[in-house]
């Protein structure tokens, strides 16, 4: 999100594929050349067979192109090579020395191109994902998003580079076996040809039909791994209720299912192979059989013969590969499709020269109001004050009163719409802003923060990379992290786990607060995020951070008046209105809904006999 | 979660198979006709090249089509024979495959339900998962497809040579000597390939875990606006997923590459020395031929042994795996006396089952978790008389499970006894003191079915009317009535068609169903709507009347009430007593429940 890209919209599957074929395609294409390199060379060796049965071995005149046959009349002509077969077997082996070198270079190259296509398609949807807002990721189910960015990937990567590819070799071979075939014996491949559409034509329809039985077959999949799932995770509920049995009798019964589906659609498989076996069975059968009687009619000699039946063998396979990719041409268009919703959704964007002031300055909320999606339930109704540069500013709130909301507003992590209002830091509404910019300028300590599969150190640092050692042990002991981080083994390379799960809920938090400290953001905020220390630390990182926090402009958002009452100033609110601001004695003096938290909290610390 | 690094190529003794007997064994007779059936397939596959060498030598060379009808009809019939038998052994291996697989699956899904929480603990829902689910896949595909494989290209290859060797020992020896060069190759350049084909899923994986983090940290990454370094970061995973494909790759080419080569220069020894043969009337034209089809088409085989040879070394880690499991031993066993009585998982002998009243001690108990290093108890010593209402109190994760975990049974004292009703808990089946404990979770945890299904689970005989009457008393009749069709509705997978507060209510009621002596309640710490909380709270009160219960609880003004508190910190009780005297104590309780007096406080005020 660094530079702000203009908008692209991929208004068809082409347009997105080409998009993320620049870099890849040079690599096809050359993938493509070689391919029909190979075919072309694969197409000499009956050529050869039938060269030397006939003529060499023979003595019937070779039918071979003219250069061909003059550099044959220099080295001597057919006599020499029949007295010198090893120059034949010497060719052989030459041209498949070429034709290895360039099967190498095609896979090679088509390697590349499919890998870099991966690559691209990858880093773009990782780039766009980043780049949406937040309230894109809300509405969007992470594993879904997460199975369009790689096996949707992998289906697409696969069809270009194997499927796709395969039809550069399989419709070249096709067209030079069966002209060479035409040559040889213009009847005997009309015969060849007959059984083609029917191959095809049956492969295609069996593909399309099993598509379905595989869908189910996946699906009765999901279900037994759900029933093992839920068993696993439940399984206090199972043993402490005793259901064993009944977990067992269930498996087994959904295991039944499923695996009668497989053997089903195993046999319709079976069924298929081998009618194709059949099928291809039938064909080799009348052209050897036919070639036979035309051979004995003298219409093909036994060189051609062989080189025929050859011929007819390399074109039987591609056939049947037809049938199963065009089938497939469905699948990938699936998968493209929804790639492309995610690569069509609306990113964040930034006003044209968007400003990069001075953040420093007083933020004025000024008549913000802001609700989710309908209109009617507003979290914040009209809210406005005015917080003082340097100053630390206090936020009160029962759960669901919109102070969140308030902090996500400043960060623009949700957007402000024109009509509710405006957010100013130093007279600068945030809204003409570089988005990253004031973000960078903004430090937030989520409740319940999230750490990143990486070590301490690292996530202490990943907001300020330049930071070094020092700088990090001063931030961690600011937050009184330090402690904690002597008792693990690895100390600072302590390795978090994914979502820092080996970390405990506060030192999560302390995490986060040494995370913000280290960049020395003009503008703090912590949102409820000492909740998880208890009273002693919470009171030592207090002291600690008053003197850190020196200019920058602090929001604090807490439950307990004990954190809040030396705050500059504190904002009440209820139900997303702005109910009472003051210092701790205003409030204490007005009698509201302040004073009544504090008798109440007051009087919780007190013990009835 | 310890044995992610196992991937090094190592084999089992026997290849593993030994291990693995007991489960092939329902299908020897099906496995050998098989085998059998493969056997004459490539047989018939290996000597189709002589009705070519028929063709030529017979109809071309002596220019004569009198046989043609018997040569067209003996084709036929091997191609039936070998369609047939293909047909019958795919069919076969397909079955044994997929019954294989469900045997392995409902074996390892069955001993699960015999082990014990130490287990558990020590092993993710992932890893443990993937056992059930995909290392039995992997053994099933090995017992049935690559022994065919073996069989199939073995075969054929030896039928190959048996032929060559009958029609022309010269040019078949050259062969004989090629085949293994050949196999030396494609095993060394194979070989080299899967490893980098692993590094590849290693690093395939680590997208995901980018993609993951990406998602569901994006509200912490722009808040920080760390879009860069996340991104540089990511970068540097695929450029590294693209140089190890390529790699890969390269490898992958030399081997195909040098497949086909080999098979060309088979040709061209063919072509050079069969010529002579030929040219001298040594060797007819059409053996010529068989030979060139067999220059040709001898490589396919070798290629697919070798890989399958990979393959199986592969499955290895699966089988190591999956064995492992079925060999591991609950820690937590009844012994053969009290399952000589009471039954065991499977099998329970109810009618020696004693009635539970509800009376736990703990005596002289000292703890230490199988995997921990301290103990968490030391010599503790409590009494609950039935009927007494327990709370235990805590942060998250301080340790406040363990004492539940003894009081079911799921760990056993390390020293020292839980006595339930007065009798070391030993003394009687899980199955009989589990059939009497009732459990709601902090997490509710629902099964896929009907909310019917759900609630009857703890006691599959409850009549509808009981149903509503559970249902009335912890206040979820509005569950159900807003669901399109009542009990029957579906709950969805692990009940996500229900609210978490919905979940909640349920779980109570499946409770109060199965009627149980002893309940544990993990309360819940997720946010519910103020009512929805109201709720749980008087379902709460309803549940443990009369009930010995403990309960971990998270809201502690819930507990005010409690017969007895017990408060946990790192692990170990350091407080106990009713709430005034812990108040009074000033201590770690006085400190937490202050804490959330607060917020509780704002709230309450707020709602005013």
């Amino acid at each position: 999100m660094s530079e702000m890209k203009k908008k692209q919209r991929f208004e068809t599957k082409g347009r997105m594929l080409g998009y993320f074929l620049k870099g890849s395609l040079k690599w096809f294409v050359l993938s493509v050349l070689f391919t029909i390199a190979v075919t072309l060379m694969d197409m000499i060796n009956p050529k050869i067979i039938s060269f030397t049965v006939d003529s060499v071995i023979g003595d019937k005149p070779a039918e071979l192109p003219a250069p061909v046959l003059n550099l044959i009349e220099r080295i001597g002509g057919t006599g020499y090579l029949r007295e010198h077969l090893g120059i034949l077997a010497g060719t052989v082996v030459v041209l498949a020395l070429i034709r290895a070198v360039f099967r190498y270079l095609w896979r090679v190259f088509n390697a590349r191109g499919a890998e870099t296509f991966v690559e691209t398609t990858r880093n773009s949807a990782f780039e766009h994902l980043l780049a949406l807002p937040a309230a894109w990721h809300s509405e969007h189910h992470t594993g879904d998003i997460i199975q369009r960015c790689t096996s949707d990937i992998e289906t697409i990567k696969v069809f270009l580079s194997e499927q796709l590819a395969s039809l550069f070799r399989i419709i070249p071979t096709l067209i030079l076996a069966f002209t060479f075939m035409y040559r040889i014996h213009p009847g005997l491949m009309a015969y060849a040809l007959i059984f083609v559409p029917l191959i095809v034509g049956y492969s295609l329809f069996f593909h399309k039909k099993i598509g379905s039985a595989f869908r189910k077959a996946d699906e009765e999949e999901g279900k037994l791994s759900a029933i093992a799932q839920e068993n696993l995770t439940g399984v206090r509920v199972v043993r402490a209720f005793g259901k064993e049995q009944y977990e067992r009798t269930r498996f087994e019964e959904k295991n039944k299912t499923y695996t009668a589906l497989w053997i089903h659609l195993m046999r319709l498989l079976a069924s298929f192979w081998c009618s194709m076996d059949l099928l291809s069975g039938a064909q080799i059968l009348t052209i050897t059989s036919l070639g036979a009687v035309y051979a004995v009619h003298g219409e093909l000699t036994a060189g051609n013969y062989i080189a025929f039946l050859t011929y007819n063998t390399m074109m039987i396979w591609p056939v049947r590969m037809l049938g199963r990719i065009i089938a497939n041409l469905s699948k990938a268009g699936v998968a493209i499709d929804r790639l492309r919703e995610i690569m069509n959704a609306e990113p964040e964007k930034d006003v044209e020269n968007a400003l990069k002031p001075d953040l420093t300055g007083d933020i004025v909320f000024d008549h913000v109001s802001y609700s989710f999606g309908d209109e009617t339930a507003h979290v914040l109704n009209d809210i406005s004050f005015t917080v003082k540069a340097g100053s630390t500013v206090g936020i009160l709130g029962a759960t669901g009163s919109g102070k969140s909301t308030l902090m996500y507003l400043l960060d623009r992590i949700y957007p402000l719409p024109e009509k509710d209002g405006t957010i100013t830091i130093g007279g600068v509404d945030i809204q003409k802003m570089n988005a990253s910019y004031l973000r960078d300028h903004i430090g937030i300590v989520l409740q319940e923060p999230y750490l990143f599969s990486r070590s301490l150190e690292d996530n202490i640092r990943i907001a300020n990379r330049s930071a070094g050692r020092t700088e990090v042990r001063d931030a961690a002991g600011i937050a009184v992290l330090d402690e904690a981080i002597e008792h693990f083994e690895d100390g600072y390379d302590t390795f978090v786990g994914e979502r820092g799960v080996t970390l405990s809920g506060g030192q999560k938090q302390r995490t986060a607060i040494a995370q913000m400290l280290i960049r020395k953001p003009p503008i703090m905020i912590f949102d409820d995020s000492l909740s998880a220390v208890d009273a002693e630390t919470d009171a030592k990182i207090r002291a600690a951070l008053a003197e850190k926090t020196g200019n920058s402009t602090v929001f604090l958002i807490a439950h307990r008046i004990t954190t809040l009452m030396n705050a500059d100033e504190i904002i009440v609110l209820d139900r997303g209105r702005l109910a009472e601001q003051g210092t701790h004695e205003e409030l204490l003096a007005h009698n509201g809904i302040y004073r009544r938290i504090y008798d109440l909290q007051m009087a919780g610390r007190e013990v009835e006999e | 979660m310890s044995e992610t690094k196992t991937e090094e190529i190592k084999t089992l003794p026997g290849l593993g198979l030994p291990e693995l007997l007991p489960y092939l064994k329902p299908y020897r007779k099906t496995l050998i006709i098989m085998v059998f059936l493969g056997l004459v397939a490539s047989l018939v596959d290996s000597i189709m090249p002589l009705f070519n060498r028929y063709a030529l030598n017979h109809f071309i060379g002596e220019n004569t089509l009198d046989t043609l009808g018997i040569f067209i009809v003996l084709y036929i019939v091997s191609t039936v024979i070998k369609v047939l038998s293909d047909f019958i052994s795919l069919t076969l291996a397909g079955r044994t495959e997929m019954s294989v697989n469900r045997d392995l699956r409902n074996a390892s899904f069955n001993h699960l339900q015999t082990l014990s929480f130490s287990y558990f603990n020590q092993n993710s829902v992932g890893y443990i998962h993937a056992r059930v689910m995909s290392d039995t896949g992997k053994i099933g595909e090995l017992v049935a497809w690559r022994m065919m494989d073996i069989v199939w290209n073995l075969s054929y290859i030896i039928a190959v040579v048996i032929v060559m060797f009958r029609l022309n020992v010269r040019l078949a020896l050259m062969f004989v000597i090629i085949i293994p060069i050949a196999a030396v190759l494609i095993t060394y350049f194979g070989r080299k390939y899967m490893t980098y084909n692993r590094r590849i899923r290693e690093i395939n994986s680590r997208i995901t875990g980018n993609f993951n983090e990406g998602i569901t940290g994006i509200r912490s990454i722009k808040t920080m606006a760390i879009e860069d370094v996340i991104e540089t970061d990511f970068r540097a995973e695929t450029e590294n997923m693209k140089r190890t494909s390529v790699r890969a790759m390269h490898y992958g080419a030399i081997l195909s590459a040098a497949v086909t080569g080999i098979g060309s220069f088979c040709l061209a020894l063919v072509l050079w020395q069969g010529g002579y043969l030929t040219k001298e009337m040594v060797m007819e034209i059409g053996t010529l031929s068989v030979f060139i089809s067999y220059a040709v088409g001898i490589m396919d085989p070798i290629e697919m042994l070798t890989e399958t040879i990979s393959g199986i070394i592969a499955i290895q880690v699966n089988i190591e795996r999956f064995t492992k499991l079925m060999k591991t031993e609950s820690d937590v066993a009844d012994r053969p006396e009290v399952i000589e009585k009471y039954g065991d998982t499977f099998a329970p002998k109810k009618e020696n089952w004693e009635e539970l009243k509800g009376d736990v001690e703990f005596r002289d108990v000292s703890f230490r978790y199988p995997d921990g290093k301290e103990l968490v108890l030391e010599h503790f010593n409590l009494n609950v008389p039935h009927g007494t209402n327990v709370a235990i109190v805590g942060e998250t994760g301080a340790g406040k499970s363990t004492l539940v975990n003894l009081v079911c049974r799921f760990y056993e004292p390390t020293t020292g006894t839980v006595l339930i009703d007065g009798r070391d808990a030993r003394e009687r089946s899980q199955l009989w003191l589990h059939s009497n404990i009732g459990y709601v979770l902090q997490t509710p945890h629902l099964f896929s079915g009907s909310i019917r299904d759900n609630l009857k689970y703890g006691n599959p005989d409850a009549t509808d009317e009981q149903i509503m009457e559970a249902l009335k008393l912890v206040n979820a009749t509005g569950v159900v009535e807003k669901m399109d069709k009542g009990l029957d509705s579906d709950v969805g997978e692990g009940g996500d068609q229900l609210s978490v507060g919905e979940k909640q209510l349920l779980s109570f009621a499946r409770a109060l169903l199965a009627d149980p002596r002893i309940l544990i309640l993990d309360e819940a710490t997720s946010s519910v709507d103020t009512v929805t909380e109201k709720a749980i709270q008087k379902a709460i009160e309803t549940v443990i009347q009369g009930r010995t219960s403990f309960v971990i609880a998270h809201r502690l003004s819930t507990i005010i009430d409690a017969d007895m508190i017990l408060v946990v910190k790192d692990g170990k009780i350091i407080e106990q007593g009713r709430h005034k005297d812990l108040m009074k104590q000033k201590g770690y309780y006085y400190s937490l429940y202050t804490r959330q007096f607060d917020e509780d406080a704002v709230n309450t005020a707020n709602a005013e």
